[in-house]
C-alpha cells in the first residue's frame, strides 16, 4: 500500500491510493497519510482507481481523515473507485460523509460546490 | 469444500483470502461473490488478531471451511478465542457528519453486509463455530 500526493492548487490536493487498505497494511500508512492530509489544511480528493480492497480498517482511516479535514474547513470527495470498492463504500452507507463519484472532474466540481 | 487453518497473525490474511479466491474461482464462483467473501474473511480474522483473547499462547490457528454449491457459497470459521457472538454485537451506525464518526462497529457492520450469520456456537472443547452465508450481490442484510 502506498499514496502519492498532487497539489491541485492553494485550496486543494489529490491524493492517489495505491494497492490494498487492509488490516495489514493500514498500519504502513497510517501516520504519514494522517500527518499529509492534515498538514495541508487542503480540501481533498482521493483518487482510488488504483485501490484494490478496502477493508474496515481501511475505512477508518479514511473516516478519520476526514474528520481532520472537516475540522479545518475542508472537504474530502472519493473518485474511481473500483466496483468492489465501490461497493464496500456504499454498503457502509458513507456518503454524507464521504461523497463518491465516478471521475477527478466530478469530485472538483463536487468540492467547489 | 476447501479447509484451511490460518495462523492468527495478519500477515496470514491475504494469503488465505489468495488461496481461497483461487479454489472459488476454479469452482465458476462469480468474481463479485469471492469478493465479499474475501472481505468476509478479512474483517473476521483481522478481528480474531486483534481482539481475541487466547487461553492458549501462541494461539491455535483458525480453522475455515469454504463451501460453493447451489444452496450458496459458506463459509465456517472456527477459533479458539474467548467466545465473542457477533450476531449481539453492535454494528456502528451510519455517520451523519464527520463529527458523527463511530470507529468502532464498522468491521461488524461490513460483515452483516455482504454475509448472512446463520449460525454461531461452541464447536470442539474450547472452539466457537461460526457459519456465515455470503449474500448474493445486490442483496442486502
Amino acid at each position: 500500500m502506498r499514496f502519492e500526493v498532487v497539489e491541485l492548487g492553494p485550496t486543494a490536493q489529490k491524493v492517489v491510493m495505491i494497492g490494498r487498505l487492509d488490516a495489514t497494511t493500514v498500519g504502513m500508512v497510517e501516520t504519514p497519510f494522517t500527518a499529509t492530509v492534515a498538514a495541508s489544511g487542503k480540501s481533498v480528493v482521493l483518487d482510488l482507481t488504483g485501490l484494490e480492497f478496502l477493508s474496515s480498517l481501511g475505512i477508518r482511516l479514511l473516516l478519520s481523515a476526514t474528520r481532520v479535514v472537516s475540522r479545518r474547513g475542508g472537504k474530502v470527495v472519493l473518485f474511481g473507485a473500483q466496483p468492489m470498492v465501490a461497493e464496500v463504500l456504499t454498503a457502509m452507507a458513507l456518503e454524507q460523509v464521504m461523497p463518491h463519484v465516478g471521475s477527478e472532474a466530478d469530485a472538483m466540481a463536487l468540492l467547489a460546490a | 469444500m476447501l479447509r484451511l487453518e490460518v495462523p492468527v497473525e495478519l500477515a496470514a490474511l491475504e494469503a488465505a483470502q489468495d488461496r481461497i479466491a483461487a479454489y472459488l474461482a476454479e469452482s465458476g464462483v462469480a468474481q463479485a461473490s469471492i469478493q465479499r467473501l474475501r472481505l468476509v474473511v478479512e474483517e473476521l480474522l483481522a478481528n480474531l488478531v486483534m481482539h481475541g483473547r487466547y487461553a492458549i499462547q501462541p494461539p491455535p490457528a483458525s480453522r475455515l471451511t469454504v463451501r460453493a454449491g447451489a444452496e450458496g457459497l459458506c463459509l465456517v470459521v472456527e477459533d479458539a478465542a474467548a467466545p465473542f457472538d457477533p450476531r449481539d454485537a453492535v454494528a456502528a451506525a451510519p455517520p451523519g457528519s464527520a463529527e458523527d464518526i463511530r470507529i468502532g462497529g464498522l468491521g461488524l457492520k461490513m460483515v452483516r453486509q455482504m454475509a448472512e450469520i446463520r449460525g454461531y456456537g461452541a464447536g470442539a472443547p474450547g472452539w466457537n463455530r461460526t457459519e456465515l452465508w455470503i449474500r448474493d450481490p445486490g442483496e442486502g442484510p
